[in-house]
């Protein structure tokens, strides 16, 4: 892979020269001659040069320094961009970066013209395609409420190891097209998350596997239960059965595995998931937090605003979000203490830096100095800024005693959760924004790691006969120290019940396919404990079988199917919330239809059992100069499962704009330690293991530690993940799932990597700025200054003046009448809707989960690995991050950018052919079938939120994935031109209902796919010409401006500036990581 | 040397100028012709269908109401195909041993769907619906021709994007009252065959349909009034060529008073305002059918 990803960058290489010269040659006055020497030994977008090398961190810059340098660059977006290489400011040039041109196949001039005029000969000929007959293949007996062409909507839920995401699933014709969070539903509220959302491309996953295998050949489901079940009868009391299974969330199943126990109670069942073994969630998630309240939030390490791999994340995110949404009002404060860049570090207020292991011992610090006794943190040299942050941060909490929330961090000792608690416990919090539970969301809490281990010594012992995995695949990730794979052939026999033929698999005697969650009957909690009901939106694509399913085979009644063992463990329950007893069917209908039971949240009020002193041991962090490796689940792919999924795959992971890769993330003062650059090689080991990824910089990362995120190296997990990234459990152990102390060195060889964000760029800022020597920022300089893209203030300045997003130099909108072209009329009169788009800055939290509701709404294609690195990923909504300040511990700004709406659009006066063009209600509308790929009005655009299908990126030939798709939007061909279209389909629906009802559209009625998915509530859409809707109310705020508005281009979609509320004793930028201390 | 061409080649070379001015034109003319004809539109064309339905014979002869049928015409964008279901309801018990019906009795026994081809098919980017049109007074017969006539089925109207573009930039010249949208033979307003139409107030919530009342008999002749003329019957199978109302008991106040129509025009721009039609410019932006 990785030579092939060389050979590829080789032939793009090439590409780019052609294109640069011409690219050059038209936008600027400059002699080809000149061009030929500025571009001399430029190759596309590698940092492999020795004075890139030296560029690309640039001199370390203390603080003061950094404020004085931020005359120009405060604002920078990419590494690349702040070091001002040659060959960015050669590639923010170009509208598409990077071979934008290039031919699959090499065609000649002659060819090419040849080619031309055939084409224009037939170009007439083109719309005089006549349409093939198509056939109607109408139902034999029509399903009694089906109305053909209306979606319907079922409640479900995601069961995820962290916690179950209550899900409404749109369905058309009884397939599910959409994933969205249950609106009803009082955890998340209609929020989801990525990975929830991708989920649906998960189940029609065409690699998914789709047969029983008995060493490799078709079996029946019914063969593998004869054998299966004949073994374990014969065993009697069942020894050497063994179960291997992911963490189970779902209560039913855990009521059987204990029916199985007391059936055959020597059968062992052991729990693995590599992204909870060793994390405090193993043993349940009795942890509850409530941020509504919360004024000062504390994180340890505890990455809750990325995804759902923190529990809790989608309620937890909202109210965190609404706590900043008025801030004449107050407003929260968030200090985060981390070990790797997260977007909840971006987020804080305050963000200390500190090596993973050091954060246990900085608990220890701030427990100790909050009054929790019996803590004895270990002596750790802490430097004078870190003491200065704890010394605010413990004066900060006192004063704001219980109304303070402190997270434990996920991946982090055990007694960081533990001196959270107590931290919690002293302040007076437990009981007001935390909360404490018996129960969990894990009905069987084990210690993952300790069973697994001892797994692996019965398996090498011969005790194991049948080793059953559920949904696992520790061929793939268990520790490597254990050294699965070997133990795992000890086994007579292996099973393996999963969706795909992956690792285990591959290797297992049998091979049983798993249904996914939208095709079985399942239950499992939520957060906060509420039961929600897992019901099938599509009878199993491939006649899948559950974890149930297997259970059930052993006990009394073999063929009960999951759906009848669901219902047995909650129908008791579900009576004794029915007021009046009556009727059964009814109440049980009344659960799936809303998706939860009533009355199953976990008792919050019970006695929680917070220890006033603590007596465990609190690790000493390892020497400062050794070198740390982090593992994290991936925020994409998280531990694996969902690597072929392609929404997943080709996200932009949150601050470093990866996609397609993980990679060894690394601050940019290591890089320059070693001696590397971006794309290198390097070889990671920790103990024997080793492992060899690419150099990727993470902005803000702590020196002398290396992050990589897990999930990727799969070798079997189907045509989208297999071969992406490396496999970081290969040198993960038990004895330091999530850090370890390691060694790196660079190896030689490339590792091309996709990252997405420096490629789209507006070139007029060198012209308009004429800097860029070197240690500036040219977007930076725009950003921040004349072109005010990001704006903020502080809770203090705001206070002050309320107007500072409007008072800077061309920071406003033209007046009316600076157009050349006539006004288009949007008064009420003229038009009842007029749509507009509102985004709060200080709500996004960056988590993605808008692109992959997009990609499912809009049936956006996904381009791969190679056509991201060049630019042309099709995602219709981005989110930009721009950094600000210094490299080691800046600070993030994001902003989710999509069609701006224009009503002044530079892109409709450039189409050729009128194939974009603008609505009476505001909207830019594109045509597809109009389209001729001129690429003119992507080449007009200030925002870059055009996007091109070079090539034939929708998939119209793969069975599974035309189920998938939204029947209401066209799935574009090559050479069309698409964008954002604020969910068009979505506002004609919309208006066809309103208008055969008589009424005007309701505020809220049309909710955009990216609005509908988004936890904290950041965008919002809907009817300008409405003076009571939200979107106009505001508008309507102060803090309300246009992106790049003063080249009247009047954009429909308008951004809430950014207001923070730091603590006035510390430092108003953020603490700065000092390397040269640690 | 002597001249190569002769002199009267000059008058060939000219007219080789004009010949090739007009082979373009013939061939730009022939082309658009050819993008209009039945060869493209498919109009009027019969394509072979596993049984030979005949909508002359179920609607005209048995007087089956569209909706029989089509059954989510009024509340989803398709209009809808009949389950084989539908057409068992009948033929299990008559024309039981039909040869002709052996593929519904086929579908019926096995499962699988009878496999019709489709005669009006537009184009995969375009998004029609059904239902919007029905509920604002586009009636069947405006688009899809006189069914009722029809032994076959095929195509009446090209569904070319001019012909959709003739409709919704003049919507007035083809709206009708909604209880005769099913009406196959629904004639517009003449001097002589007047229609009358009473409007009520609008109120919002309340489709526009039910706030206005026509009627083809006089409602102020004292012999049927308002109320017996919204309550008319239908006509017949096969009878009458004039239309009337299906029987919906929709109350007609009594203040509401009737105005006469003598034109399609006067009733369209009566029906235009209020059933709310949406002005041509809304109603002709891309939006509207393109996504």
């Amino acid at each position: 892979m990785n030579t092939a990803a060389n050979h590829a960058e080789d032939a793009i290489g090439n590409g780019v020269k052609n294109e640069k010269q011409a690219a050059a040659a038209t936008d600027e006055p400059m002699s080809l001659a000149q061009v030929r020497q500025k571009l001399k030994g430029v190759e596309g977008k590698r940092l492999s040069t020795p004075q890139t090398k030296t560029n690309l961190r640039g001199p370390r810059l203390s603080t003061p320094q950094t404020k004085t340098n931020l005359r120009g660059p405060r604002l920078w977006r990419s590494l690349d961009e702040l070091a001002d290489t040659p060959e960015f400011r050669a590639a923010v040039e170009k509208e598409f970066p990077t071979a934008a041109q290039e031919w699959i196949d090499p065609v000649s001039r002659r060819g090419f013209l040849k080619l031309m005029g055939a084409s224009m000969a037939l170009a007439g000929l083109a719309g005089c395609t006549k349409q093939p007959e198509e056939p109607i293949y109408p139902y034999v007996k029509a399903p009694e409420d089906l109305v053909l062409g209306e979606p319907m909507y079922f409640a479900t839920a995601h069961p995820f190891p962290t916690g179950a995401v209550p899900l409404l699933v749109k369905s058309s014709e009884f397939r599910p097209i959409k994933v969205d969070g249950n609106p009803e539903h009082a955890y998340n509220r209609g929020g989801s998350d990525p990975l929830s959302q991708g989920t649906l491309l998960g189940m029609y996953d065409p690699d998914r596997s789709q047969h029983v295998l008995y060493r490799g050949e078709n079996r029946q489901w019914e063969e593998f239960v004869e054998a299966f079940t004949g073994k374990v009868a014969s065993t009697k009391d069942g020894t050497g059965i063994y179960f291997l299974s992911a963490t189970i969330t779902s209560p039913t199943l855990a009521r059987q595995w204990k029916a199985v126990q007391t059936a055959y109670p020597k059968a062992r069942l052991v729990q693995y998931d590599p992204a909870i073994a060793g994390t405090w969630a193993e043993q349940g998630i009795g942890f509850q937090a409530d941020l509504s309240s919360a004024d000062v939030i504390v994180s340890l390490d505890a990455d809750f605003i990325s995804g759902p791999a923190y529990p809790g994340f989608h309620k937890l995110v909202r109210d965190y979000a609404t706590r900043r949404k008025q801030p004449e009002k107050g407003m929260n404060r968030l200090y985060a203490i981390e070990s790797a860049t997260t977007t909840t570090g971006m987020k804080a207020e305050h963000r200390l830096l500190l090596r993973a292991s050091e954060v246990p011992a900085f608990t220890a610090e701030l427990a100790k100095a909050v009054g929790v006794g019996g803590v004895n943190p270990p002596a750790w040299d802490w430097t004078a800024e870190q003491k200065a942050y704890l010394a605010a941060l413990v004066k900060d909490l006192k004063a704001n005693s219980g109304k303070s929330a402190v997270l434990p961090g996920l991946y982090q000792d055990r007694s960081v959760y533990e001196l959270a608690l107590a931290i919690n416990g002293a302040l007076g919090n437990i009981g007001k924004t935390v909360f404490v539970s018996e129960d969990t969301v894990n009905p069987l809490p084990s210690d993952q790691l300790a069973d697994l281990k001892a797994l692996v010594a019965d398996l090498n012992a011969g005790k194991v006969d049948w080793l059953v995995m559920l949904d696992s695949n520790p061929i793939y990730d268990a520790p490597a120290d254990l050294d699965f794979n070997s133990a795992f052939n000890r086994a007579n026999i292996a099973v393996h019940l999963g969706s795909h033929l992956d690792e285990t698999g591959q290797i297992s005697h049998w091979h049983v396919n798993s249904a996914h969650y939208l095709e079985s009957w399942s239950d499992c909690r939520a957060y906060d404990g509420t039961v929600s009901i897992v019901q099938p939106m599509i009878a199993p694509l491939y006649n899948g079988h559950t974890a149930h399913e297997v259970l059930q085979s052993l006990l009394n009644q073999p063929m009960l199917s999951p759906y009848a063992a669901v219902r047995e463990t909650w129908m008791p329950v579900i009576q004794k919330n029915e007021k009046v007893p009556g009727d059964q069917e009814l109440a049980w209908r009344k659960v799936l239809h809303d998706g939860w039971i009533e009355g199953t949240a976990f008792d919050k009020t019970a006695k929680a059992n917070v220890q006033a002193a603590y007596h465990g041991a609190v690790p000493t962090p390892t020497a400062k100069d050794s070198l740390e490796i982090i593992f994290r689940p991936d925020p994409s792919v998280y531990d694996g499962r969902f690597s072929n999924v392609g929404w997943l795959q080709e996200l932009p992971k949150p601050v470093i704009s990866l996609s397609w890769d993980n990679g060894a993330l690394m601050a940019g003062a290591l890089i320059t330690k070693l001696g590397v650059a971006e794309e290198d090689v390097v070889e990671l080991s920790v103990g024997n293991g080793k492992a060899q990824a690419p150099v990727v910089a993470m902005p803000g990362h702590p020196q002398n530690s290396v992050t990589a995120y897990l999930g990727y190296g799969r070798a079997f997990a189907g045509r989208v993940g297999s071969g992406q990234g490396f496999n970081a459990y290969q040198i993960r152990y038990t004895w330091a799932p999530f850090y370890a102390a390691g060694s790196i060195r660079h190896v030689p060889g490339k590792w091309g990597v996709a990252i997405t964000k420096s490629h789209y760029q507006d070139h007029r800022s060198t012209a308009l700025l004429g800097q860029g020597s070197g240690d500036n920022s040219l977007e930076g300089d725009e950003a921040l200054g004349p072109r005010g893209i990001v704006r903020y203030a502080t809770l203090d300045e705001f206070k002050a003046n309320p107007n500072f997003a409007h008072e800077g130099e061309r920071y406003d909108t033209p007046s009316l009448d600076t157009s050349l072209f006539p006004n288009w009329d949007y008064s009420k009169a003229s038009t009842e809707n007029a749509w507009g788009m509102s985004i709060d800055m200080n709500s996004c939290v960056g988590c993605n989960a808008c692109i992959v509701s997009c990609y499912a709404e809009n049936n956006i294609a996904v381009v791969g690995k190679q056509q991201a690195r060049i630019g042309r990923t099709m995602q219709w909504i981005r989110i930009d991050t721009y950094f600000e300040g210094d490299l080691a511990a800046p600070r993030a700004h994001l902003q989710p950018m999509l069609c701006q709406q224009c009503e002044n659009a530079p892109c409709e006066q450039v189409c050729p052919v009128g194939a974009t063009v603008h609505s009476p209600e505001g909207l830019n509308m594109m045509v597809y079938n109009r389209c001729v790929g001129t690429r003119y009005c992507s080449n007009n655009c200030p925002y870059k939120v055009r996007r091109f299908n070079f090539l034939l990126y929708s998939d119209y030939e793969t069975e599974s994935l035309k189920l998938m798709r939204n029947p209401d939007v066209t799935v574009r061909s090559r050479g069309v031109m698409e964008k954002c279209s604020y969910c068009v389909q979505r506002i004609q629906e919309a208006k066809i209902t309103a208008d055969k009802e008589n009424r005007p559209i309701r505020d809220g009625e049309v909710i955009t796919a990216c609005q509908q998915a988004c936890p904290a509530q950041a965008i919002t859409f809907g009817n300008l010409n409405d003076q009571t809707s939200r979107v106009t109310k505001l508008r309507a705020m102060q803090r309300s401006y246009q992106v790049i508005a003063d080249i009247n281009t009047r954009p429909r979609t308008t951004y809430v500036a950014e207001v923070s509320n730091p603590n006035p004793e510390l430092e108003e930028t953020p603490v700065e990581h000092d390397p040269a201390k640690g | 040397m002597p001249q190569i061409f002769d002199r009267s080649s000059n008058a060939l070379a000219r007219m080789s100028l004009v010949l090739t001015g007009l082979i373009v034109i013939a061939l730009g003319v022939m082309l658009d012709q050819l993008q209009r004809s039945p060869w493209v539109t498919r109009q009027g064309q019969r394509p072979d269908q596993p049984v030979p339905f005949s909508h002359e014979h179920h609607v005209q002869g048995l007087g089956l109401q569209c909706q029989y049928c089509h059954t989510t015409v009024e509340k989803s964008s398709y209009a809808g195909i009949p389950p084989t279901r539908t057409c068992m309801n009948c033929h299990a018990q008559i024309w039981t041993d039909a040869q002709l019906l052996e593929p519904v009795r086929n579908s019926w026994y096995t499962g699988e769907s009878i496999v019709w081809t489709k005669v009006h098919d537009l184009p995969d980017f375009v998004y029609f619906n059904h239902s919007i049109h029905v509920n604002k007074g586009i009636g069947c017969e405006s688009c899809h021709g006189r069914v009722d006539e029809m032994p076959l089925m095929y195509e009446q109207n090209t569904l070319q994007m001019e012909w959709c573009l003739n409709c919704h930039r003049n919507p007035a010249k083809n709206l009708r009252p909604t209880s005769e949208i099913y009406n196959m033979v629904w004639e517009e307003p003449t001097p002589y065959r007047p229609v009358w139409c009473a409007a009520t107030a609008d109120k919002t919530g309340v489709p526009t349909a039910q706030d206005v009342n026509c009627t083809t008999r006089d409602p102020n002749s004292g012999e049927a009034g308002g109320q017996m003329a919204a309550l008319q019957s239908p006509p017949g199978p096969g009878q009458g060529t004039e239309g009337a109302a299906p029987p919906i008991p929709v109350p007609i106040p009594s203040a509401a008073p009737y105005q006469k129509f003598t034109s399609q025009d006067e009733l369209g721009h009566f029906l235009l305002v209020h059933y709310k039609i949406k002005s041509p410019r809304l109603i002709t932006s891309c939006q509207t059918c393109h996504r």
